[in-house]
């Protein structure tokens, strides 16, 4: 399976997930269930497409921008399904299975080449683990972002926000457990591949920079009551810090020389 | 940390107990100036870091200090050293000039205009910088005492992450100026103690090296159309042609096959033909079909080495199709290693893959890129780093708190059951 193929798949994913939010519409017990199966397929049609992809490059699909957006469309799909099945909010997945079929189109829209290559600094068991964690924490932050947007509204028109602020809360929590598992695995990896587990190196750099916000807005949160409307803002401005680390960054000039431009 | 961030702004007078954020935004921005100002004064040269055992004493003396001044000092700033608002405030400062150094590039190359005067351009090594960690680390220690004695099985997480990150803080700056990093080029069948830093000083190490045999897999080459005035790709990086025999692509008007693939090939009088000679390059027989005027061509296009110069296949309209060079797959090193009480260790190192030798940890790091595969040296960096094992606990702890911050997050109702 390669790129070629992937439109077809993007077309089957997002018609599967398009039905299943509709059929979320009617209160009906059967409709939901119909609706969570659909959905389901829709994740297993893109797995197909990354495993067949895996399969075709002969080496994990981690390295380039387009591939970690692949990764990161199956997370948001997934992390949507668990906080609906725990939490039971819809909105969180429509936007999530929205934001994921973004993602997919940004890649129908730029499509990958098929280079098969990987440097050698990448070709280390740290590589899977580093990347996934990271698109895992991604997508909760993206939710959460979404979470305070809706809080700050809320917030604005002198609305209740405490089951909102518990929502955002247990989602930056996930999530900032996989971005710090994420940053560490990297300083490991680091250590084995370039000989220091810190270089200050621009993606490093910015990736502390994120973890330092969302760190903002959980000491923030000690405090229940206080300053609620300032935490919100935050979790969901850390969000663009987050995308400065993740895409932002091959933009900026302090980062001609990241090592981590690897998809030049 | 409950009570302190509660008492009215209003009703208080600034510097008047207890602090609040007003204290603290004017702790840390005061602290930040007054570091910037120093830098400058000094000449914009920095921190320097004390090496061995200067280093242990100072961490000795900071632990005593704050312990003291926990046990034995009674004033109100105690309980702000360990408070939320003061913890918010300096890792805002912190986040601030790391913010900073995510946009400015951190090189020392400009070194008369402000930016590094103040020493925006080596942000790490500045006073700021210095002296934002140093009340970030205060701060962090006083509340790692307060909530930690007596310990208690509910903060397990809590000690797990303020801890694990006060270690590797301390660990990370103050071990700094004692970890090594040399450079080795080694050259084939040559044995060599002198290693360089990186301000190319050479020094003498205590073990001797011998590169037996450096090597170096390659991807195969790939084949692209490009203008032939300016030698830039005309088709997108999607369009590039694996090169493999009876390989086939679509570029531009042209289809473009395979014929005949050399792996290590020297220039004839027909082309190119197989050749087991140094320096020679990969070489391909492509023949070009023109799905709009029909013409057909058929050459030899290589991407060249060292003692090969390229050739393309030039086609109509100024284009050509050009070969990329080779990108190393994987490289590696067979070292055999001689330390001064040790008989010899043969081990090989490549990328992702160091070894160990006598207290030094060894790194495949470069080649003789311009001579590709063909290369006979191998550089090789040589790193000591005594306080790793340090580091690494501190970075365990961290990841422990952060599974156990995962497993159990915040407590589902607002009752506050776990904090981390």
């Amino acid at each position: 399976m390669t790129w070629a193929s992937f439109p077809y798949f993007v077309m089957l994913c997002c018609g599967l997930w398009l039905a299943g939010l509709l059929l979320l519409i009617p209160k009906k017990k059967i409709t939901e269930r119909l609706s969570i199966a659909l959905i389901i397929a829709g994740i297993m049609a893109l797995s197909t497409f990354i495993a067949g992809l895996w399969v075709s490059l002969e080496r994990p699909v981690f390295r380039t921008l387009g591939e970690t957006r692949l990764w990161y469309s199956i997370f948001l799909s997934v992390i949507s399904l668990v906080i609906y099945y725990m939490w039971k909010f819809k909105w969180i997945m429509v936007y999530c299975l929205f934001m994921a079929m973004l993602f997919l189109f940004l890649n129908v829209l730029n499509p990958e080449n098929f280079d098969k290559t990987l440097m050698p600094a990448l070709q280390s068991p740290w590589f899977i683990p580093h990347v996934i964690v990271y698109m895992i924490s991604y997508a909760f932050m993206a939710a959460a972002a979404l979470v305070g947007i809706k809080g700050l509204y809320l917030s604005y028109n002198s609305k209740p926000v405490e089951g909102t602020m518990q929502l955002a809360d247990n989602i930056v929590y996930i999530g900032f457990a996989f971005l710090t598992l994420g940053l560490l695995f990297g300083a490991l990896w680091a250590k084995v591949a370039w000989g220091s587990y810190w270089t200050w190196d621009p993606k490093e750099t910015w990736a502390l920079l994120t973890w330092l916000v969302y760190l903002l807005y959980i000491h923030f949160r000690v405090h229940k009551n206080q300053h609620v409307r300032l935490a919100l803002w935050i979790v969901a401005i850390s969000f663009f810090v987050l995308l400065i680390c993740w895409f932002g960054i091959n933009y900026l000039p302090s980062a001609q020389s990241s090592v981590h431009v690897y998809a030049s | 940390m409950e009570e302190q961030g509660q008492a009215p702004a209003s009703k208080r007078k600034f510097g008047q107990f207890p602090w609040n954020y007003r204290e603290g935004i004017s702790i840390a921005a005061g602290l930040m100036a007054l570091g910037f100002i120093i830098e400058f004064a000094t000449g914009s040269k920095g921190v320097s870091i004390p090496a061995w055992p200067t280093n242990l004493f100072i961490l000795l003396l900071f632990v005593g200090y704050v312990l003291a001044f926990q046990i034995l000092v009674k004033h109100p700033v105690k309980k702000w050293l360990s408070s939320t608002p003061a913890a918010i405030t300096a890792i805002t400062a912190f986040a601030f000039l790391t913010l900073l150094m995510g946009f400015i590039p951190q090189s020392d190359k400009n070194t008369f205009d402000f930016i590094s005067k103040a020493g925006l351009t080596h942000i790490t090594r500045s006073w700021p910088f210095m002296l934002c960690s140093f009340n970030l680390l205060l701060i962090l220690s006083f509340t790692i005492i307060r909530r930690i004695l007596p310990f208690s099985i509910k903060n397990v997480a809590f000690t797990l992450n303020h801890l694990g990150l006060w270690i590797v803080i301390v660990a990370a700056s103050l071990g700094s100026s004692d970890s090594i990093k040399l450079n080795m080029m080694l050259t084939e069948n040559k044995v060599t103690n002198v290693a360089f830093d990186d301000y190319g000083q050479a020094f003498e190490t205590n073990i001797n090296l011998k590169l037996l045999k450096f090597s170096i897999d390659e991807y195969p080459p790939q084949l692209g159309l490009i203008d032939a005035r300016t030698n830039k790709l005309v088709s997108g990086k999607k369009d590039l042609l694996e090169v493999k025999k009876d390989y086939k692509a679509i570029m531009g008007d042209w289809t473009v096959s395979i014929i005949d693939f050399i792996e290590n090939a020297q220039k004839d009088s027909s082309g190119f033909s197989p050749s087991a000679a140094y320096g020679s390059a990969p070489a391909a027989l492509v023949s070009t079909f023109n799905n709009k005027t029909k013409e057909t061509d058929t050459g030899w296009v290589s991407s060249g080495s060292p003692m090969v110069y390229p050739k393309n296949l030039d086609l109509q309209d100024n284009k050509a199709i050009a070969m990329t060079i080779r990108k190393p797959k994987k490289f590696a090193s067979e070292i055999r290693a001689y330390g001064k009480t040790t008989d010899y260790e043969d081990f090989t190192v490549e990328v992702n893959k160091p070894a160990r030798f006598n207290g030094w940890t060894i790194y495949q790091s470069g080649y003789d890129e311009p001579m590709g595969k063909w290369s006979k040296r191998s550089v090789v960096q040589l790193v000591r780093d005594p306080w790793l094992p340090v580091v690494y606990t501190g970075l365990f702890m961290i990841m422990a708190g952060a599974l156990y911050l995962f497993w159990h997050g915040r407590s589902k109702n607002t009752t506050k059951k776990i904090t981390i």
